[in-house]
């Protein structure tokens, strides 16, 4: 049954849209005025626009931009590559071996998943001393492989279950040991879980701000979001500053996402057992 | 190619006469095979999660603290002192009070934009894009774009003010409106993930039942209490799981927006009092009691929410 007023739907989705759109309409034209025209019209295109915010940020003389994105990226490309790797292996070997330590090795895992990361920073900052690596880059590394192999885990068994156990078996017979059939058979397989699972994992890492702000603290240095976080002050009275600062903050990891996005679909209808 | 067909033939849930696995080596590859593929995924987990949980329900049970030489068992008295702590349970007060609305209103808010948004076309993808971008942007980011827009001289008072209003509230700075402020700011950014389960969840309500129903003379709020509602129910289940244990452990919004205030804690979430305690004033073996607390909630609240919608999708 159509609707009797064909135009109202895509008028109430659009101004609906449109409302719900402000906060980060506002964000973005303030990238580009000036700071006195931030503090009067905020909803004015900024005619004509401004690259100095941008380049005020990106020449910044203490380069707080740009040490802390060498950090982000390090950290949320290390985390996510080995984070596909060990979570692909371990969602593998507990989706096909059915024994009593696997079933609670899976369980356990589980748990993991709703756990929140205030309730074990404490010990972690313990653990971490102890093993030397506090307040270092391959500590905050270390600590969201740990918390997030969970969420690998759960998504790549879960795919699993739609790869025939078969393929598998085919390439045991011809010979293939277990590490060249699960990276050259099964592995491809599972693109659009490896998609999903970097987009996830790339965002939440990206975008985290407890856990550096303790684990990695500020005297080496900051991510990106604890970056923001420490200049809130500097950037106090200079809002085009700072919304520059934000762009340029949140900038990498939209095009990571749209990117994979695209991967994640073609995976997922290009399907996943083609023989 | 053998293999191929039998492949297409595959059905899942179809109960298969398999063929029995061979293994090359013996307990050896076995112990192997382990060792390769699930050890070093397992080793990591266990010592940066399950280790720190057991640590933190140990050390609840000490008065462990920087600045104290030695530290001592002191059974449950923590537990006793958290029942008296002022502090501690406002933040539960306030945790409960942002749970519920961010619970119920990114829901409700959710399913009526995924019904308007569950067409096909251009400009209905766009749409459906809007709505998802806050929640790849991260919260330190949101919430410093909120501030601006909520401070005292910000868009929204500049426009009040432009209507006419002479005093308009202090969104941020009003102790009575503070929290509220706070919790429409996490619903906005979580409003985005509500709409795309749910439109996910449409795409498997099929077209025939409500055009069945539109035969029968039912109009358009019949069809959907009545059949889409109800099919829906998987989505309203992991939306609502999702919303409870995001908005009970809240922190980076607090942190950045009001750090607590205005006033004494009217804002300080049970994350946030919780991070004070344990990295500030450095008493970790309190700042571990009131995690475990915060643990035990979160996992009662999510089981019990889970079994109730579980056995409602089942019923219906």
């Amino acid at each position: 049954m159509r609707s009797t007023v064909p135009w109202l739907r895509p008028l109430v989705a659009l101004v609906v849209g449109g409302v719900f759109f402000i906060p980060l309409y506002i964000a973005l034209i303030n990238v580009f005025k000036e700071s006195r025209q931030v503090a009067s019209g905020a909803m004015s295109l900024p005619i004509p626009p401004t690259f100095d915010n941008l380049i005020r940020v990106l020449t910044s003389p203490d380069s707080l931009f740009w040490s802390s994105l060498r950090t982000s990226v390090l950290v949320t490309s290390l985390s996510i590559i080995i984070l596909t790797v060990l979570s692909a292996m371990l969602g593998h070997y507990l989706a096909r071996q059915n024994t009593w330590w696997s079933r609670v090795i899976m369980v356990l895992l589980l748990c993991g998943l709703m756990i929140p990361p205030q309730v074990i920073l404490i010990p972690i900052t313990q653990v971490l001393k102890a093993l030397g690596l506090m307040s270092t880059l391959q500590g905050l590394v270390l600590f969201n492989v740990g918390y997030y192999v969970p969420f690998g885990v759960f998504v790549f068994s879960g795919f699993m279950k739609g790869v025939p156990r078969e393929l598998e078996e085919a390439a045991a017979i011809d010979g293939a040991t277990r590490w060249q059939t699960f990276w050259k058979i099964v592995f491809p397989l599972l693109r659009p879980a490896t998609a999903s699972v970097l987009i996830f994992l790339g965002v939440w890492i990206w975008n985290d701000f407890l856990n550096p702000l303790i684990i990695y603290g500020p005297r080496e240095g900051t991510t990106i979001m604890t970056g923001i976080y420490k200049s809130l002050g500097q950037y106090a009275a200079d809002f085009g500053g700072m919304f520059a600062l934000m762009f340029l903050a949140t900038l990498p990891i939209l095009v990571f996402y749209l990117l994979l996005q695209k991967q994640f679909v073609k995976g997922l209808t290009g399907g996943a057992t083609k023989g | 190619m053998a293999a191929g067909t039998t492949i297409h033939h595959h059905k899942p849930g179809h109960a298969q006469a398999r063929v029995r696995r061979r293994r090359p080596g013996g307990k050896g590859a076995g112990l192997w095979h382990f060792l390769s593929f699930a050890a070093p995924g397992t080793l990591i987990y266990f010592c940066l999660v399950v280790l720190p949980i057991t640590l933190s329900f140990g050390y609840s049970l000490t008065d462990q603290a920087l600045l104290r030489p030695k530290t001592h068992f002191v059974g449950l008295r923590n537990y006793q002192l958290l029942l008296q702590d002022e502090t501690f349970l406002q933040s539960l007060r306030v945790t409960t009070i942002l749970t519920l609305i961010v619970v119920i209103v990114p829901n409700v808010l959710g399913v009526a934009i995924a019904v308007l948004l569950d067409r096909r076309g251009w400009l209905y993808n766009a749409l459906r894009s809007v709505f998802f971008t806050p929640m790849v942007i991260s919260s330190v980011v949101i919430s410093v774009i909120w501030t601006r827009i909520l401070a005292d001289d910000g868009p929204i008072n500049q426009a009040l003010r432009a209507l006419g209003v002479s005093e308009p509230p202090g969104w941020l700075s009003d102790p009575d409106i503070a929290l509220y402020s706070l919790s429409s700011i996490v619903c906005w950014q979580m409003l985005g993930f509500c709409v795309v389960v749910y439109l996910a969840g449409l795409q498997g309500v099929p077209q025939e039942l409500a055009e069945a129903a539109a035969i029968d003379g039912a109009g358009p709020a019949r069809r959907f209490w009545s059949v889409t509602w109800p099919l829906l129910a998987p989505a309203l289940t992991i939306n609502t799981v999702v919303l409870l244990i995001s908005a009970f452990k809240i922190f980076d919004h607090v942190k950045v927006i009001t750090n607590g205030g205005p006033g004494t804690g009217t804002t300080a979430s049970v994350a946030l009092v919780i991070l004070q305690e344990g990295f500030v004033e450095n008493r970790t073996g309190y700042a571990s009691a009131e995690a475990v607390v915060m643990l035990i909630v979160i996992a009662l609240l999510s089981v019990i929410t889970l079994r109730v919608l579980q056995r409602r999708e089942v019923q219906l």
